[in-house]
């Protein structure tokens, strides 16, 4: 019976079979940003673990080839962000350079703000990607030495909060370019933004796919420089 | 099929050999992002299973970082220390973020003066 709690077969079947039940949830919801399929399975899972008394390193092992897809999945980002070059071409100006302000204002207000509080470094450097999507803000954040679980769950609070604010507060500020809108709600709440920005309007949705995939890049890109520099 | 997944390897394989030899700080699949999006700029050719492989590995992303979420097993004391700065750093910065990004958008369309027209409203 112990050995049983140390096989792949084992986790991986439990951690797809709690991940379709908060998915059913999460469609059940109308995919509220509060019921996002990771938010709900994430406690569950950790409960599993406490009860059967399993190591993290055990889980993590056994789970391992979850984690490697994500190397393939965010090098298809590519993919979206080819199909909307005729985009990017036609509005090349505004795009880089609003992409280029949100990724310095996330950076540097996160890391501003964390530091005020007194985090240590390995901390900072967990909230530096926060803009990132998941997976690469958790690479980006091991490669500045910051822990991968804490990035991973940083963005995703970033998500909720870009997802529930972003449309009454640009309906409030009579903000009705549905491409700023899409671009600076992809540039802020990832993936999250983005599914949230399909519900509102087509458009909207293009720009936060777009503004996700290049936020990804620049972020990588400014954190690298100031890796090798400072 | 097998082609488009071998191409995403392949651009993963050389954004890790950039990574270690070059000793390039991106993570190793976001220089692969970098060459694919190369590659697709040099080729120009429709690829319909490209499309479907990684528009499948991009729909079923959260369930690939579960396990890594799950890591926060071992950062409590980290939480309890610094939770309300984290909340705190990530609710603010957030906010700033969009309204930044969506301020600096509007006002160089305005300036360029370009896609007024295509505003949809």
């Amino acid at each position: 019976m112990n050995g049983l709690l140390t096989t792949s077969a084992f986790w991986l079947a439990v951690t797809l079979l709690v991940f379709e039940g908060a998915d059913r949830l999460s469609r059940r919801s109308g995919r509220h940003p509060l019921c996002h399929p990771v938010l709900l399975s994430t406690p569950v899972i950790i409960a599993i673990l406490m009860i059967t008394h399993t190591p993290y390193a055990t889980y993590a092992g056994a789970t391992s080839v979850l984690a490697f897809l994500l190397g393939p999945a965010v090098v298809g980002l590519a993919v979206p962000i080819w199909a909307r070059a005729r985009l990017i071409r036609q509005l090349a100006l505004p795009i880089t350079l609003a992409l280029c302000a949100g990724a310095v204002t996330a950076i540097v207000s996160a890391v501003g703000i964390l530091s005020l509080f007194g985090a240590p470094r390995a901390m900072l450097a967990s909230i530096a990607p926060r803009a990132t999507t998941t997976p690469v803000a958790m690479q980006m954040a091991s490669e500045l030495g910051g822990v991968p679980a804490l990035a991973a769950v940083i963005v995703l609070f970033a998500g909720v909060v870009g997802a529930m604010t972003a449309t009454p507060i640009f309906n409030r500020l009579g903000i009705r370019d549905y491409r700023a809108r899409g671009l600076a709600i992809g540039v802020t709440a990832h993936g999250f933004g983005a599914a949230r920005a399909f519900q509102v309007d087509p458009t909207a949705g293009a720009f936060a796919s777009l503004g996700m995939a290049l936020n990804a890049i620049i972020t990588c890109v400014i954190l690298s420089l100031v890796q090798l520099f400072l | 099929m097998i082609d488009a997944i071998a191409l995403l390897f392949v651009c993963l394989g050389v954004g890790e050999c950039l990574h270690r030899v070059a000793g390039l700080p991106l993570p190793p699949s976001v220089i692969g992002l970098l060459v694919l999006l190369l590659w697709l700029a040099v080729m120009r050719r429709e690829r319909p299973l490209l499309n479907t492989v990684s528009g499948w590995l991009t729909a079923h992303l959260s369930l690939m970082f579960v396990p890594a979420a799950v890591g926060l097993i071992n950062q409590g004391p980290a939480l309890a220390r610094y939770g309300i700065g984290l909340v705190v750093a990530t609710t603010v910065s957030t906010l700033l973020t969009m309204l930044v990004t969506v301020s600096v958008f509007r006002f160089v369309v305005k300036r360029v003066g370009s896609g007024a027209a295509q505003v949809t409203a």
